[in-house]
């Protein structure tokens, strides 16, 4: 998969930085929180990938996944969620909310790139 | 019978030509050296095969060295592909929390950035973060993270004094040092200076359940910690030290000017 446009849901500026180092070959939109990346969807009709993480403030991962699997827009829309959380039932609890992929935090960079690339 | 005994048979035949027996002494002698040609003809052509399949044994040969060197050379530069990634993805790290550490003047900014690179990069869940008081003896607990069931000894007071064996040592003689040991649960203390002062540490005393171990490239962040996050932190409360002095500063010359 070559994204048009990827909305990053972090809460921390690291990461941030870090997204725009290692994806820096495609458009980046980020976001705080899962509000945050609800309203980003709705201003950027063009992203096509999404990642998440799952430990944020005012909306988790989790909630923000939920919202977007229930509204028709954004069912089939590409989420890999890049978490701590790094137990097998986190990681079911994540793909069974619907996220595509789920990759735990350290992570290399190849991981993400081939993960994108798998989509 | 031969032509010759047949004409001695018949004496009513006709008389012997001149040439006619060379004729076929020539022709007898033509078939044998057509048969010796045929001969040689098929030696040579047994032979031709037998070296073309010998040639071909060769090429076969030859082709399969350079197929086991071809395949060893793709090996190789696979895992040369993959080290580098690696490389890369450490510079990465190192060059992302450095951006990050100095990106702001704000004292809290630089804790959090400090805390997200031990969540984030080092994978750790249960962290201190230690620095000297400016008003006493002993280090403030600026940072406690992952203790969920409430902070544990020597780490449940306002500050730290003493307690942990090996993150004394590092307080004392600021070298980073790995744990656990005998004396010490924590996994890493790692000194926090600022030129050679040490004005704290960051102690590591419990990673995520996934990540069993710290790995070699986690030293490299670990000593950037040290080098980067006391200076970082330094700047940043300088800053908002000078800043809040300047507005006092300002706001009495308001003042004496009766503005």
């Amino acid at each position: 998969m070559q994204p048009r446009k990827v909305l990053v849901v972090d809460d921390s500026k690291l990461m941030h930085k870090m997204y725009e180092v290692m994806l820096r070959q495609y458009p980046l939109v980020y976001a705080m929180d899962g509000r945050q990346a609800l309203d980003r969807l709705q201003e950027h009709a063009d992203i096509d990938l999404v990642l998440l993480d799952i430990n944020m403030p005012n909306m988790n991962g989790l909630e923000f996944l939920a919202q977007i699997r229930t509204n028709g827009a954004h069912q089939d829309l590409p989420v890999i969620i890049i978490s701590t959380e790094g137990r097998d039932e986190d990681t079911q609890r994540g793909l069974e909310a619907g996220a595509t992929a789920y990759i735990k935090k350290p992570f290399h960079s190849e991981d993400i790139l081939e993960k994108i690339s798998q989509l | 019978m031969s032509e010759r005994s047949a004409t001695e048979a018949d004496p009513r035949a006709r008389p012997a030509v001149p040439g006619l027996e060379l004729a076929a002494e020539l022709r007898s002698t033509l078939e044998r050296a057509g048969e010796l040609a045929r001969v040689v003809e098929l030696n040579l052509r047994e032979t031709a095969v037998s070296t073309a399949a010998a040639t071909a044994d060769e090429r076969v040969q030859e082709l399969e060295r350079r197929l086991a060197t071809a395949e060893s050379d793709v090996k190789e530069l696979a895992s040369r592909l993959v080290d580098s990634e690696h490389q890369g993805g450490r510079l990465m790290n190192l060059y992302v929390a450095t951006y990050q550490l100095h990106a702001t003047l704000e004292p809290a900014e630089v804790q959090a950035t400090i805390a997200e690179i031990a969540i984030n990069l080092l994978g750790a869940e249960q962290f201190v973060l230690l620095l000297r008081k400016d008003d006493g003896p002993g280090y403030e607990i600026a940072l406690l993270e992952g203790m969920y069931d409430g902070p544990v000894p020597p780490y449940d007071g306002d500050s730290y004094q003493e307690g942990d064996a090996m993150v004394d040592a590092t307080l004392r003689d600021g070298v980073l040092r790995l744990g656990p040991t005998a004396e010490s649960q924590a996994l890493a203390a790692v000194p926090l200076r600022v030129q050679n002062d040490i004005v704290g540490a960051l102690v590591l005393n419990k990673l995520l359940d996934h990540k069993p171990i710290l790995r070699a490239e986690d030293r490299d962040l670990l000593d950037l910690l040290s080098a980067h996050a006391a200076s970082a932190m330094f700047a940043a409360r300088l800053f908002a030290t000078k800043d809040r002095k300047l507005r006092t500063l300002e706001s009495l010359v308001k003042l004496a000017r009766g503005e």
